[in-house]
């Protein structure tokens, strides 16, 4: 008798991880595709996290697959910065998008990361809540301001503004927040301003309680935020997959921005299969006003980063021990008027 | 009850006019559109998935970890300071452990936990040989049997119920863990469904659905593992 159960509660608990394994890697895992799994092992993982920011990686997976069918990399995505970090510190994504001051103080910690193409330009702003009476940088005096991370770009850009503005840092609290959060914490009142990549910040314009305190276009003309990294081994190793991945990137860029009907394109098919949010916040955010974000122009520049350095300094987060030719490796694309953009036209092959 | 809850939560969602609050009916038409997606029996059996086998593996290593440390009291002095430092420290605070040991793959959030289960039951297995009659191990003795037969044949069944309450305890806690176990980049599962949805701008309702079906699930599972609890074997463990 007590055989019996207890060989019965063995059976169903082995019957049981049986099933539900079988289950997930039927449903969720894919494991059962013929193709899947052979291919899977070839491509290398990029991560990003859904934000405009990382556009053009999903932009050049799903061009390259409706163009060949496939794609070189695998697109990885993650819901916040550190997940994002410790992937590639850990080696499970050999490229990833990451915000250039981050890609900076890791490899001023001896990280062998290089920086090879810029991710985009300008794509931030800071927000208020509409009924505030904050209209100008020195009316935040003594407010909550809320930046996705230390090392975001955000801060710095804070920073600059404050300096234009007269102020210090002292004069403001900043906080760190995860960007998917701001917009519930400015609609709560919990912070009197917010500052992170879109399209977070176009959300709360759109949901009629956010008021754009101003862009980055305004205090900080092709502010650069989010970069397209690798590790350093891959570039010696297999320098011809890193070419090929930074030629798609900046096509894509230029594809993007190339038209209107591109953009209002991407906003639909990088939704629907990326991001996973409404349609309707891309295509806010990608046209209102047009320049909000940039995707042309994404060749790295001494100077700007140069600038970055200077202020991550200020700022404290850069001791200033790595410089532009240690974290960056700009010869994958040097001139971008040479860099032609994807002969892709969505309305042609709309079958998928 | 329960609707009364449910009253007072559409009530107060109404009174506060916040239109970033889901209601109970937004929260039924969110679980509605992830049924009609597929999603959310994907993300069950991911989640149902990933709790199994680290449940599973904690129970397989943490019962007979107890039953060892609870026994040899020399073992238990060397070994209790550590778990008792490990204990304490969130699953959360391991996420970037996992994901430098084991990726983004599933087995990252199978050992969160893992290594949130394991420790309940472990403990609970220790207090249980410790605090075991006397009784038990002189007839025991009487009869001459050998380490490997006392283990399994006496310490094991007279430990048992108090075994499964630790079980219980920690099959609750496997799972409260899991949206935190998601936070790593996997694709799928319920934490992922709340994490996820955060991103995606105003879908608030789609994160309560989260903790819902989160909730029911962990109510399903509680009422399964008390099934144990009335078979012969333990029964007389609790005295009712």
């Amino acid at each position: 008798m007590t055989m019996s159960l207890r060989k019965s509660l063995l059976i169903i608990a082995v019957g049981w991880l049986a099933l539900i394994t079988l289950l997930h890697a039927a449903i969720n895992l894919h494991a059962f595709h013929p193709k899947s799994a052979a291919i899977e092992q070839k491509k290398f993982r990029i991560g990003f996290l859904p934000v405009t920011c990382h556009l053009t990686c999903p932009v050049t997976d799903f061009i390259n697959k409706q163009l060949t069918g496939d794609n070189i990399f695998e697109p990885v995505r993650f819901n916040g910065w550190p997940e994002l970090k410790e992937a590639y510190l850990s080696g499970y994504t050999p490229a990833t998008f990451i915000l250039a001051p981050m890609a900076m103080a890791l490899r001023e910690q001896g990280v062998p990361i290089k920086i090879v193409y810029l991710g985009h330009r300008d794509g931030s702003a800071v927000m208020v809540h509409k009924d505030s009476h904050i209209y100008r940088m020195e009316d935040l005096r003594g407010k909550r301001i809320a930046v996705p991370n230390r090392f975001s770009n955000q801060r710095l850009l804070v920073f600059r503004a404050l300096k234009q503005a007269g102020m210090t840092i002292d004069d403001i609290e900043l906080v760190e927040m995860p960007p998917p959060d701001m917009p519930a914490a400015l609609y709560a009142k919990a912070v009197d301003a917010i500052s992170s990549g879109e399209p977070f910040m176009g959300q709360t314009e759109l949901d009629g309680y956010g008021r754009v305190l101003w862009l980055t276009k305004d205090v900080w003309p092709n502010f650069i935020s989010c970069v397209l990294a690798v590790h350093e081994e891959m570039i010696k190793t297999k320098r011809d997959t890193v070419q090929r991945l930074v030629d798609g990137i900046a096509k894509s860029g230029k594809w993007i921005d190339k038209s209107m009907a591109h953009r209002m394109e991407t906003a639909q098919f990088v939704s629907k299969f990326y991001y996973n949010q409404n349609p309707r916040l891309l295509t806010f955010v990608l046209s209102k006003p047009p320049d909000r974000v940039k995707y042309t122009n994404l060749t790295l520049r001494k100077p700007d980063f140069e600038e970055i350095e200077q202020l991550g300094r200020e700022s404290g987060i850069l001791n200033g021990s790595a410089h532009f030719e240690d974290y960056t490796d700009a010869s994958f694309v040097t001139d971008e008027s040479a860099v032609q953009p994807y002969a892709w036209e969505p309305n042609e092959q709309r079958a998928h | 009850m329960v609707a009364l809850f449910l009253t007072a939560w559409g009530l107060a969602v109404r009174l506060s006019h916040s239109d970033l609050f889901p209601t109970p009916g937004n929260v039924v038409r969110g679980i509605a559109e992830l049924i009609e997606k597929g999603l959310l029996l994907k993300y069950i059996i991911a989640s149902l998935f990933r709790v199994s086998w680290g449940f599973t593996l904690a129970v397989v290593i943490g019962v007979p970890l107890g039953l060892v440390l609870g026994w040899y009291s020399r073992a238990f002095q060397a070994f209790n300071p550590l778990i008792q430092i490990f204990r304490p420290i969130s699953p959360i605070a391991w996420i970037p452990v996992a994901i430098l040991w084991f990726g983004v793959s599933d087995a990252a959030p199978i050992f969160l936990i893992f290594l949130a289960s394991v420790f309940p039951i472990t403990v609970s297995a220790i207090a249980a040989v410790q605090n075991m009659q006397l009784v038990y191990l002189r007839a025991a003795q009487n009869f001459g049997l050998s380490t490997g037969e006392l283990f399994r044949q006496v310490i094991f069944r007279a430990c048992l119920p108090q075994i499964i309450t630790g079980i219980r305890i920690a099959l609750g806690v496997a799972w409260l863990v899991v949206v935190a176990a998601e936070m790593i980049a996997v694709n799928s599962g319920l934490g992922y469904l709340i994490i996820d949805a955060r991103n995606a701008g105003k879908r608030y309702d789609l994160v309560v659905a989260g903790m819902v079906m989160i909730g029911l699930i962990g109510l399903i599972l509680d009422l399964l593992v008390r099934q144990l609890e009335k078979f012969d074997e333990v029964r007389w463990g609790y005295s009712r």
